[in-house]
């Protein structure tokens, strides 16, 4: 690779990055505490391309007619390695397909049985929240509490809100990705939604209704939630949890 | 994807000075500005499949979480190169190899950062005539046993303070015996591609940080592209629900949740927030899962056949990636 295309290829990496940690896009695929470091490597990566152009030209012009140039232009600039052309490739990714927040398709090939928590949650929120009212509550709190902490959850509702992912014979669920660090170790957290029809898929909506027997499966109990009221919400600045 | 293959091509033309260059650049640049302005009007359509979108925020999530990391690990990098001066690791470092080894393990404490990180860094340190042994033993010690990764690994397993010992020691162990192995095996084959310094005596300090880092990035950049296209595609192929058939039997979880680790190629900063929610599995499997992930993954073996030849990743990687199980198994057996 030429060192000058180098140099646009890393402005445009750079350029990404820092549009990417901006306008809120990484939040699709990133937690929210990368913002920083993202801005800081775009900037790293541009500033390093800006200072390459700006040294070469400053070196090129007096040194024109010098051999010794010659020699390290042969070597140093058609040296760069070829495989740099790669970084096209999420370039390409970002400025055409767009890649969207992962959704009911990613959710679907996950198991919706939440596993048992490490340690148990205090509860005392529950005691907080006066009986009655709906307690607003992260989808992936719901449906690990509504499965290991049953006793505590009964006859208390809840509103919830995620997105849309059919199941099986029009049973669908609420669902929310929670990440760790990226989005490749995704986990899919899903709340059977009982007594109302099922939403378009990938729809964000609010529900409120009340803690239900969880369902049985091969693998586990899914939380389920008896559903009062489906309201359509426009999705969350961070769709994850 | 056809558009940067065809920009490929191009470049591959022979160089012609200064006409060949200002041409590629050229192209280069309309093609870039092009696609940023019309590129989702020409492929409106074209990438609408439900799969295909969720490979695809796979591929930029893995890319945009390692792409920090990288940057910071070959900034390092370019200033080992630049500034420390070579005599410093001859002192530093115990002079016969085989001791020179543990003393590179342990040191692998201070790198805070990821595996990406520790890749360029390895490699600047060989450049820099530290013996590839213990160059080896860092680049296995630095993303498992440094003070970050040690951190996550506690709070993702609360009260349980023998996880985080058991991942240390046999992280550790791992690296040490890798590093021996080298000594043994590898010495004086040519399988390991020795970095270069490409640098002649006396060229300006700031001269060499400035093209080392642009160098090391871009090529470190172009196969993290490839490692992150390898773990995207095995994350959407691979149906998670297949690990709870496995998970009763003692060696065939570890082996599964080992081979786990290679392919999702999870941050080793994350790994362990993971690993706590596998919690059909044993706490020796998990273990494996943690040892694994940050010294060989899918994304890491593009990365090594990048840096230092494909030779080398093939047999780096199985090596790897069996002494790490049975220090796993063992270390489980001991300590958990």
């Amino acid at each position: 690779m030429k060192r000058n295309v180098a140099g646009l290829v890393i402005v445009f990496v750079g350029a990404a990055t820092v549009q990417l940690a901006v306008s809120n896009t990484y939040l699709r695929y990133v937690k929210p505490g990368m913002r920083w470091m993202l801005l800081a490597a775009g900037l790293i990566l541009i500033a390093l391309a800006v200072a390459d152009v700006l040294m070469d030209t400053r070196k090129k012009n007096p040194e024109e007619e010098g051999h010794d140039h010659s020699g390290d232009d042969g070597h140093g600039h058609n040296g760069l390695p070829k495989a740099a052309w790669l970084l096209l490739i999420p370039i390409f990714a970002l400025l055409v397909v767009d890649p969207p927040a992962l959704g009911a398709s990613a959710a679907a090939r996950q198991s919706p049985v939440a596993s048992k928590p490490i340690q148990p949650k205090s509860n005392s929120w529950l005691a907080d929240n006066p009986q009655g009212g709906p307690v607003n509550l992260a989808v992936r709190d719901y449906a690990v509490w509504a499965v290991w902490e049953k006793e505590s959850m009964k006859g208390r509702s809840f509103s919830l809100t995620g997105f849309v992912t059919p199941a099986k014979n029009g049973n669908w669920y609420v669902t929310r990705m929670g990440l760790t660090c990226c989005v490749a170790d995704a986990t899919a957290f899903m709340v059977e939604a009982r007594g109302q029809a099922a939403p378009p898929r990938n729809q964000w909506v609010t529900v409120t209704g009340e803690w239900a027997e969880p369902s049985k499966r091969e693998d586990g109990d899914v939380a389920a939630l008896t559903i009062d009221s489906v309201k359509t919400v426009t999705a969350p600045n961070n769709p994850y949890e | 994807m056809s558009a940067p293959a065809d920009v490929a091509e191009k470049a591959e033309k022979p160089p012609k000075e200064p006409a060949g260059t200002s041409i590629a650049f050229t192209a280069t640049l309309i093609l870039l500005v092009a696609l940023a302005l019309f590129g989702r009007r020409i492929f409106a359509g074209a990438f609408t499949d439900e799969g295909v979108r969720t490979w695809a925020t796979m591929f930029v999530g893995v890319t945009v979480q390692a792409l920090p990391f990288l940057v910071l690990g070959v900034l390092l990098s370019a200033a080992l190169t630049a500034f420390v001066p070579a005599s410093f690791f001859a002192k530093a470092l115990p002079k016969h190899p085989a001791f020179a080894v543990p003393v590179a393990a342990a040191s692998g404490v201070i790198l805070p950062g990821c595996e990406c990180a520790s890749v360029p860094v390895s490699a600047a340190l060989m450049a820099r005539g530290v013996t590839p042994a213990a160059a080896i033993a860092f680049l296995l010690s630095a993303p498992a046993i440094n003070p970050v990764v040690l951190a996550s690994t506690a709070v993702a397993f609360p009260g349980q303070p023998k996880v985080v010992i058991a991942r240390a020691v046999a992280s550790i162990a791992i690296s040490m015996i890798l590093g021996w192995l080298w000594l043994l095996t590898g010495k004086g084959s040519d399988w390991l591609k020795i970095p270069k310094n490409r640098h002649a005596e006396g060229t300006p300090k700031f001269e060499v940080f400035r093209s080392s880092m642009l160098h090391d990035f871009l090529h470190a950049g172009g196969f993290l592209v490839v490692g992150a296209a390898a773990a995207a595609t095995l994350n959407v192929v691979v149906p998670r629900a297949w690990l709870d058939h496995v998970a009763s039997n003692l060696l065939l979880s570890v082996l599964v949740l080992g081979l786990l680790a290679v392919l999702l190629a999870i941050c080793s900063e994350a790994d362990a927030f993971v690993a706590a929610s596998l919690t059909q599995f044993s706490l020796t499997a998990r273990l494996a899962f943690m040892v694994v992930g940050p010294i060989v993954d899918v994304k890491l073996i593009a990365l090594q056949a990048g840096t230092f030849g494909p030779k080398f990743a093939v047999r780096f990687a199985p090596a790897t990636f069996v002494v790490a199980i049975l220090a796993s198994l063992l270390v489980g057996w001991w300590l958990l």
